[in-house]
């Protein structure tokens, strides 16, 4: 009969004291696993989602983190908006010339262009001061066209700095109606999946399970095609075809409505383990069409107002209209669908919540995405608003840029970490009491053991033999302690898994362990191989290791007692 | 096969005074040989079976068992001489509640050079009439039923000595005798020396030697020597 079985019988024996000593320790681990994995798993998380391939996020200004929590993690209250040409601000002039065309200031421009055509062909006939006139107003013509080219139609105020910007617009959310689970609409553009990556060192990019990422415009669909995260088409069980209606504002707020236009989901993207699985995305085309999401103007006569140039008729493609009355006679022509019609909404009107941008790469030293933040939030940005009239003056004008890593890790430094050192403290000292009760348990038990040990001596065992039988019961309490507490522990992360998920978006589940700490901070200061130094070591397999030298730490002094136990004084108690 | 020459053994009191407890000038046992060794409580029994068995060390002396001479060595190596060469009742049974009778017999060999075998724990325990309760643990067995699984404990890891510290002083008399032949029987059966110390004549009855401690032992001689002076010198006075 070996040690370990000699002392199991101990453990046996004593068996009600044994299991609460054991359930108590558990419940030391089951915490310490809890908040380590959780802590570990939600902040691996925060950092990875960090490098989405941009560095810099520009957004209202106000609280950074809250715009951080909001464009990267989907988290927190919704914030401010800003101007969509803050947006423009970051693209060459081609992007800027498209987008320009759909604007108020553009239309009204090219409507007095037409009048002063009209106006000098009629003064050209007249001879005199008409044609004073006429040269006048065609110089007054030309430098008006001239100082809004020279704006708008030259390549951002930052674009020289920037090699990719994404703007993203937040506010609505998508409501399951049959599980009742909300999700975060994100509305954007098909830049944030054609040019952001998922690992800045792998450049892997988003990859779709089914469908494709949506277009600018459809030819079917018009403006109106979304594409889900896996979570979210997993839970509410959406495929390709369905048809979403975002709610407007938080669903939990009274004012909040469900928005009558709907999208059809044309792409569900692959799991990223990252909030991106519980976000819909919309077309962002879309999303500034929707009710409530334009800023009204003042002078709304031009609104409604086709200006694009590849479109007829304020329609989309030739092919979606020949889509749109394929099937029909000449003799029963229908109006094409009103919402495939080509007509943006007007920069003007338009606002984004955050744009993403990735600094120039020609920037090794990484000097721009500390150069361009204090300029942006210095103002410069709003130098590029006096373009057109036509643009609401309650607009939100103030921009904040930030750096997003900076932000998160801040947050870490600030509330997270002293959060998680003031839980694993608790829970240590839960250990601790535990380890005590084991102490005591053996200790307790020692006066009426003194007579077994004697006997134990009295066959031949030796003092160590008998020493080691007493460690060897402290550390099997300790680690079925620690076994138990560490199943039961990532049972817990597996239930809290939902509502984790739900306030991070982050997945948890029961074999998510806690992320491994390299080997070379662990030993710090001890120079390693490189193999070794590159390794890493979760702390969860440090708990049971730990649990072994807190069990010999307490089981000392029983053992103690035991070697010294005097055999011929204890044989006959 | 056992020899004690000039074992002397003094415990000091906590006053610090000394007070000598043992000294017994020769004692010899041959192999398979079954002697009582009687004598009142507190002549010294039981401290002469512990130095016999090597759990003390007398202050001068030599105890040889099986030849080898116990007192030379470390209490280590005496532990381990114990493992491999002695066994021992106890007047109290000492049996382990937490463990079954069988592994109460398994634990008897658990210490010493041989492996512990269940086999031979199922055996001893057949002989000395238990075969049916091996799975019990001692609180469910009667007192006869726990010193039979001693008498077996003892023998397990095949000792050339067994000690029986008053085996029976906590068993009915109805029982005494059976205890003391049953210890009899399987010492003899196994070959083992028998030494077993008594306060009770019944039971050195049934042993061919019997020995008086307090022949053996100067110690209780002088204090009867000194008892029957004081109560001499009462009676001339």
């Amino acid at each position: 009969m070996n040690v370990l079985k000699i002392a199991w019988r101990s453990i046996q024996h004593r068996g009600l004291g044994s299991l609460l000593t054991v359930i108590s320790m558990a419940l030391g681990v089951m915490m310490v696993v809890a908040v380590l994995t959780i802590h570990g798993v939600v902040s691996q998380s925060f950092k990875n989602n960090n490098s989405f391939g941009y560095n810099i996020l520009v957004g209202a200004r106000g609280g950074g983190l809250q715009l951080t929590l909001n464009t990267v993690y989907y988290l927190s209250k919704p914030v401010e908006n800003i101007p969509y040409e803050y947006y423009l601000a970051f693209c060459d002039a081609e992007t800027r010339q498209r987008e320009l065309k759909h604007s108020i200031a553009n239309i009204a421009r090219e409507h007095e262009a037409q009048t002063l055509a009209l106006a000098t062909s009629g003064f050209a006939n007249a001879g005199g001061l008409a044609n004073i006139l006429t040269t006048e107003l065609t110089k007054a013509s030309f430098s008006y066209q001239q100082d809004a080219s020279t704006k708008i139609e030259q390549a951002g105020l930052y674009k020289r700095y920037t090699d990719i910007a994404v703007p993203i617009c937040l506010g609505d959310y998508y409501v399951d109606e049959a599980t009742g689970a909300a999700f975060r609409c994100v509305g954007t553009k098909p830049d944030f999946f054609d040019k952001l990556v998922l690992d800045v060192d792998t450049e892997e990019k988003f990859s779709f399970s089914e469908g494709r990422a949506f277009k600018e415009f459809g030819p079917d669909l018009g403006y109106y095609e979304c594409v889900v995260g896996a979570v979210v088409a997993k839970r509410c069980g959406l495929k390709l075809g369905d048809v979403l209606q975002p709610t407007h504002g938080d669903p939990t707020s009274a004012g909040a409505h469900i928005h009558e236009q709907g999208f059809t989901i044309v792409g569900i993207i692959d799991r990223t383990g990252t909030p991106h699985d519980r976000a819909v995305f919309l077309n962002m085309e879309g999303f500034f069409l929707m009710e409530d999401h334009a800023k009204p103007v003042e002078d709304d006569s031009l609104l409604g107002v086709n200006n694009d140039d590849d479109s007829d008729e304020g329609y989309g493609t030739d092919e979606a209209q020949s889509d749109a009355t394929a099937g029909s006679d000449s003799s029963d022509l229908q109006e094409p669908d009103p919402s495939l019609k080509r007509i943006p909404l007007p920069i003007e009107q338009r606002e984004v919540t955050s744009i993403l941008v990735r600094t120039s790469r020609d920037d090794p030293y990484g000097t721009l995405a500390t150069f361009l933040p204090p300029q942006i939030n210095q103002g410069d940005l709003e130098t590029v608003l006096d373009w057109s009239p036509y643009r609401p003056e309650r607009s939100q004008k103030a921009a904040q840029a930030v750096n997003p890593i900076e932000q998160i890790t801040s947050l870490f430094q600030v509330f997270v970490d002293p959060i998680r050192w003031l839980l694993l403290g608790l829970t240590l000292l839960i250990c601790i009491v535990s380890a005590i009760s084991i102490l005591v348990g053996i200790y307790n038990s020692m006066s009426q053991r003194t007579g077994e040990i004697a006997v134990m001596r009295a066959l031949g065992a030796g003092r160590w033999k008998v020493m080691s039988i007493m460690l060897c019961e402290s550390i099997l309490l300790a680690v079925a302690g620690g076994v138990i507490g560490w199943f039961a522990g990532h049972t817990l992360n597996a239930a809290l898994g939902p509502i984790v998920e739900s306030r991070t978006g982050v997945s948890l589940g029961f074999f998510d362990f806690a992320p491994g700490i390299p080997l070379a901070y662990l030993m710090n200061g001890v120079s390693l191989p490189e193999g070794l130094a590159r390794l890493s070591v979760s702390p969860e397999l440090l708990i049971i290791p730990g649990l072994i030298l807190v069990a010999v730490f307490v089981g000392i002094y029983p053992a103690i007692t035991a070697y010294r136990t005097d055999v011929s004084k204890s044989l006959g108690k | 096969m056992l020899k004690l020459v000039d074992i002397k053994k003094t415990y000091t009191q906590p006053d610090g005074s000394s007070v000598p407890i043992l000294d017994v000038p020769s004692f010899e046992m041959s192999a398979g040989e079954q002697v009582a060794l009687i004598g009142p409580s507190g002549c010294g029994k039981t401290t002469l079976l512990h130095t016999i068995a090597g759990i003390i060390k007398p202050d001068s002396g030599t105890v040889t068992l099986d030849g080898v001479e116990l007192t030379r060595y470390t209490e280590a190596a005496r532990d381990r001489i114990r493992a491999d060469k002695i066994g021992y009742v106890f007047q109290t049974f000492n049996l382990l509640p937490a463990f079954s009778a069988l592994e109460n017999v398994v634990l008897g060999m658990s210490f010493g050079k041989r492996p512990a075998s269940k086999t031979r724990a199922t055996e001893l325990l057949d002989q000395v009439g238990l075969g049916h309760r091996v799975h019990n643990k001692p609180p469910a067995m009667s007192v006869g039923e726990q010193q039979r699984v001693a008498v077996a404990r003892a023998l397990a890891n095949r000792p050339a000595l067994l000690l029986a510290d008053e085996p029976t002083a906590n068993v009915d008399p109805a029982n005494q005798r059976a205890i003391v032949q049953l210890i009899r029987d399987r010492c003899r059966e196994e070959n083992v020396a028998l030494l077993m110390v008594t306060h009770s004549m019944e039971v050195a009855d049934q042993f061919d030697r019997v020995d008086q401690l307090a022949e053996l032992n100067r110690v209780v001689a002088d204090a009867r020597a000194a008892a029957t002076s004081d109560e001499n010198a009462e009676a001339n006075a």
